[in-house]
C-alpha cells in the first residue's frame, strides 16, 4: 500500500519533467545562495579573526593592567622562570609562553623618519605559534641577541632601507631613559597585517631589552593554549592565580572590540539577507504550488469520488513535495558545496573603498568562506521546510476540496 | 431490496438568488442486477441524479439510501469509505490516473480496499481480458483511445466489486463504434454477471440497448419503462 502510495507520488513529481526541474532547480539555488551569504559572513569573520589572533593579539596575554592605557615602558614587568612555572602550574593545557617587549619608538632612515612598532620576540617560539619565519622575502630572521632588526616591508619602503643597510631607532626606555640603537636590517619580512606590516621592527627579545633598559623585563606574555576552545577557562585559572598582582589576562576579544562589533552588524546583515532571501524563496515556491495545485484539482476530485480517503489523497501529495524538496535541498548541498570549495582556494578579493576601509582598519580586505558542517545543513533544514511549509497549500486544499465543484471547473 | 432507492429527493440551487430545482420529489427504486438508463434533454437533472445516488453530492431535502443504509447520515469521512466499498464510477472525462497503467489503475482501488495481493494481480488482469485490453495493461491513459480509457474506467469500477454502477454519460465523447462497444461490454457484464448499472445519456443509439428507461425532465422524472430486450 504503502509503496504504492509513493510509486504514485514519484511518478507525479516526473510527470511534468520541465516543471519538476524547475522547481528542484529553484530549491537548490535558494540553498546555494543561503549557504554562500551565511558562510562568506562566517568565514570571513572567522578568517579575520584567526589572522588577527595568529598575527597580532594571540588567543589571550598578560600585561600589567596599566600597558593597556598607557603602553610605556614604565609598565612592564619582570619575566623569569618562576613566573612561567606558576602560570604552566596555575594551568595544564598551555602550550606556548611567548616573551614579548613592544613599544613605540621612531624609526629612521637616511632621508625619512616614521613612527615604528617595536617588538622584541623569542623568534623561535614565535615561529612555533604564528609561522613568522615564513613571511620573510629578503634576508633571514635573527638569531638570539643578535644585533639586528627584522622589519615589515611595508615600513622598509617608506624609510627607503633595505637589506643590510643601517635602521636607526629613537625612543623612551624604563624609567625615561632616552632609547636609541643602530641596527643593520638582516630581514624583510611581508606580514599578512597590513597595519602591522607598515610599522613593524623585530628585534631579538634580548636586544630590545638592552636598548630600552630593560633586562629581564617584557611588556606582555602571549599565552597559547593546546585547544582554541578552553582560552576562557585557561584565563579564567590565571586569573586566579595572579589576582593579588598588577597583572591582568586579557583574552583576544578584549583586543578587538571595534572589529567584534564591526563583525556583529556584518552578521546582522548577513542574516538579513538570508531572510529576504526565504520570502523571496517562499512565494516563488508558492507560485508554483498554487498552479500546480489548481491543475490537479480536478484529478483529487476523481479520487475522493472513487473512495479514496482525503487523509492518503494528502499522503501521497505530502510525498511528491516531500521528494520535490529532498532532491532540491541536496542538490542544492552539494552544489554549495562546491560553490564554496571554490571560493575556499580563491577568496574573493575585496576592492575599492571597501578594501581601504579594512586596510585601514589593520585587517586583511580578503573575503573567506567557513567550511562549517552546521552552515549546510542548518540552511538545508531551513530551505526544506520553507518549501515543506508551502506545500502545505494543496493539503489545506484536499482537505477542503468540494469533489462536485471540483469536478465541473 | 432494493440496492438504491430514493424518496422525495429534491435539489435546489440558489443561482443569483434564483432558485433552480435540479431535482423535485424524486421518488426511484433500482434492484439488483438491473440494467437502468437515465435519459432526458440536457439541463434535466440527469447527473444531479446521479451524484445523489452515488453520495457525491447532498439532497436538498428527501433520502437516499444504498442497500438500506441512508447516505446524508454519513459524515464525509464515512461516506468515502462508503463509496470505496459499495459504488462504482464511470464518469464522463478524466476518469483515470494519468501517471498509472492501466493495470495500476484498475488495481488502485482494491488496493484502497486493502485486499490481498495475490487476489488483486488476478483479478485485475481477468477485469481487463473482459473489458478487451489484456493486451494495453502497461498502456497509460494518454496512450489509450477514448474509448479504452472508458473499458479501463469500466474495469476499474468493476474492480472493487460495488453493489451497483454509476456512469454519467460514458458514452458522450466516443464515436458510434467506441459507444457501442463499450455498450455490448457493460450489457455483457449485466447479462453474464447480473452487475447493476445506472447510466445516464441523451443519445438515441444508448437508450435502445437500456432494459428500463428513465425519463427526466426538468427535473422530474416523466417516464419509467421496462423493456425486454
Ligand atoms: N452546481 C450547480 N449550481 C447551480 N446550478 C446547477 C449546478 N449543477 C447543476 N445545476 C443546474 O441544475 C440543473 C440540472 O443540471 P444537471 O443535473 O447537470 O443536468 P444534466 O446532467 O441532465 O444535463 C441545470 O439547470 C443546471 O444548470
Ligand atoms: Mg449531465
Amino acid at each position: 500500500m504503502e509503496g504504492l502510495f509513493f510509486r504514485l507520488a514519484w511518478r507525479n513529481v516526473w510527470r511534468n519533467p520541465r516543471r519538476s526541474i524547475i522547481t528542484i532547480s529553484a530549491v537548490a539555488s535558494s540553498v546555494v545562495f543561503a549557504v554562500f551569504i551565511q558562510s562568506l559572513s562566517r568565514g570571513t569573520r572567522d578568517g579575520m579573526i584567526d589572522n588577527l589572533i595568529r598575527h597580532s593579539t594571540g588567543y589571550m596575554q598578560i600585561q600589567d593592567y596599566r600597558f593597556q592605557e598607557n603602553p610605556s615602558m614604565d609598565n612592564v614587568f619582570f619575566y623569569d622562570d618562576r613566573i612561567v612555572d606558576r602560570i604552566r602550574q596555575a594551568t595544564p593545557s598551555l602550550d606556548l609562553v611567548l616573551p614579548r617587549i613592544d613599544t613605540f619608538m621612531l624609526a629612521a632612515g637616511e632621508q625619512v623618519s616614521r613612527g615604528a612598532m617595536v617588538s622584541g620576540i623569542d623568534a623561535d617560539k614565535e615561529h612555533r605559534f604564528s609561522n613568522i619565519r615564513d613571511y620573510t622575502i629578503k634576508g633571514r630572521f635573527f638569531t638570539p641577541g643578535e644585533a639586528g632588526a627584522v622589519i615589515g616591508r611595508g615600513l622598509a619602503e617608506r624609510l627607503g632601507l633595505g637589506l643590510g643597510e643601517s635602521l636607526v631607532l629613537i625612543g623612551k626606555g624604563r624609567f625615561g631613559m632616552s632609547a636609541s640603537g643602530i641596527f643593520p636590517i638582516v630581514g624583510v619580512v611581508d606580514h599578512p597585517l597590513p597595519k602591522i606590516n607598515q610599522q613593524v621592527v623585530y628585534l631579538p627579545l634580548e636586544t630590545a631589552q638592552a636598548l630600552l633598559s630593560a633586562k629581564g623585563y617584557v611588556s606582555s606574555l602571549q599565552l597559547v593554549p593546546g585547544r582554541k576552545t578552553n582560552t576562557e577557562s585557561i584565563a579564567g585559572a590565571i586569573r586566579k592565580e595572579l589576582e593579588n598582582e598588577d597583572l591582568r589576562v586579557y583574552t583576544w576579544q578584549d583586543f578587538m572590540p571595534e572589529f567584534l562589533n564591526y563583525m556583529k552588524i556584518d552578521m546582522a546583515g548577513a542574516y538579513l539577507m538570508s531572510f529576504i532571501l526565504y520570502i523571496v524563496v517562499g512565494f516563488g515556491f508558492f507560485g508554483t504550488v498554487l498552479t500546480m495545485t489548481m491543475n490537479r484539482l480536478k484529478e483529487f476530485a476523481i479520487l475522493l469520488s472513487i473512495g479514496m480517503s482525503r487523509s492518503r489523497l494528502a499522503v501521497v501529495v505530502l510525498l511528491e513535495t516531500f521528494c520535490i524538496s529532498l532532491i532540491g535541498v541536496i542538490c542544492g548541498i552539494v552544489a554549495a558545496f562546491g560553490v564554496i570549495c571554490y571560493f575556499y582556494r580563491r577568496p574573493l578579493e575585496l576592492k575599492g573603498n571597501a578594501a581601504e576601509a579594512l586596510i585601514e582598519r589593520g585587517w586583511s580586505p580578503e573575503l573567506f568562506v567557513s567550511f562549517a558542517p552546521d552552515l549546510f545543513y542548518v540552511q538545508g533544514i531551513i530551505i526544506f521546510f520553507i518549501a515543506m511549509a508551502v506545500f502545505l497549500y494543496p493539503l489545506i486544499k484536499i482537505s477542503t476540496l468540494d469533489n462536485l465543484k471540483a469536478a465541473k471547473s | 431490496m432494493p440496492v438504491v432507492q430514493t424518496e422525495k429527493l429534491s435539489k435546489i440551487y440558489n443561482l443569483d438568488s434564483m432558485p433552480v430545482h435540479a431535482l423535485q420529489d424524486v421518488t426511484l427504486s433500482i434492484e439488483k442486477g438491473e440494467f437502468a438508463s437515465i435519459v432526458g434533454p440536457s439541463g434535466s437533472g440527469k447527473t444531479t441524479l446521479l451524484n445523489m445516488l452515488g453520495g457525491l453530492d447532498m439532497p436538498s431535502s428527501g433520502s437516499v439510501w444504498v442497500n438500506g443504509r441512508e447516505l446524508s447520515g454519513m459524515g464525509d469521512r464515512q461516506r468515502i469509505q462508503f463509496r470505496l466499498w459499495n459504488i462504482g464510477f464511470v464518469f464522463q472525462h478524466y476518469n483515470l490516473i494519468p501517471v498509472f497503467t492501466a493495470w495500476e489503475n484498475v488495481s488502485f482501488i482494491m488496493l484502497l480496499q486493502g485486499r490481498d495481493k495475490r487476489a488483486i494481480e488476478h483479478r485485475t488482469n481477468q477485469l481487463l481480458e473482459e473489458v478487451g485490453l489484456g493486451d494495453r495493461k502497461h498502456a497509460r491513459p494518454a496512450q489509450l483511445s477514448g474509448g479504452q480509457q472508458q473499458r479501463v474506467a469500466v474495469a476499474r469500477a468493476l474492480a472493487s466489486e460495488p453493489r451497483f454502477i454509476l456512469a454519467d454519460e460514458p458514452t458522450a465523447n466516443l464515436d458510434t463504434k467506441a459507444a457501442m462497444n463499450l455498450l455490448d461490454i457493460m450489457a455483457r457484464l449485466n447479462n453474464d454477471k447480473s452487475v447493476t448499472f445506472i447510466f445516464s445519456t441523451h443519445d438515441q443509439r444508448v437508450t435502445q440497448r437500456a432494459r428500463r428507461v428513465i425519463c427526466m425532465v426538468d427535473g422530474k422524472i416523466v417516464g419509467d419503462e421496462r423493456h425486454e430486450r
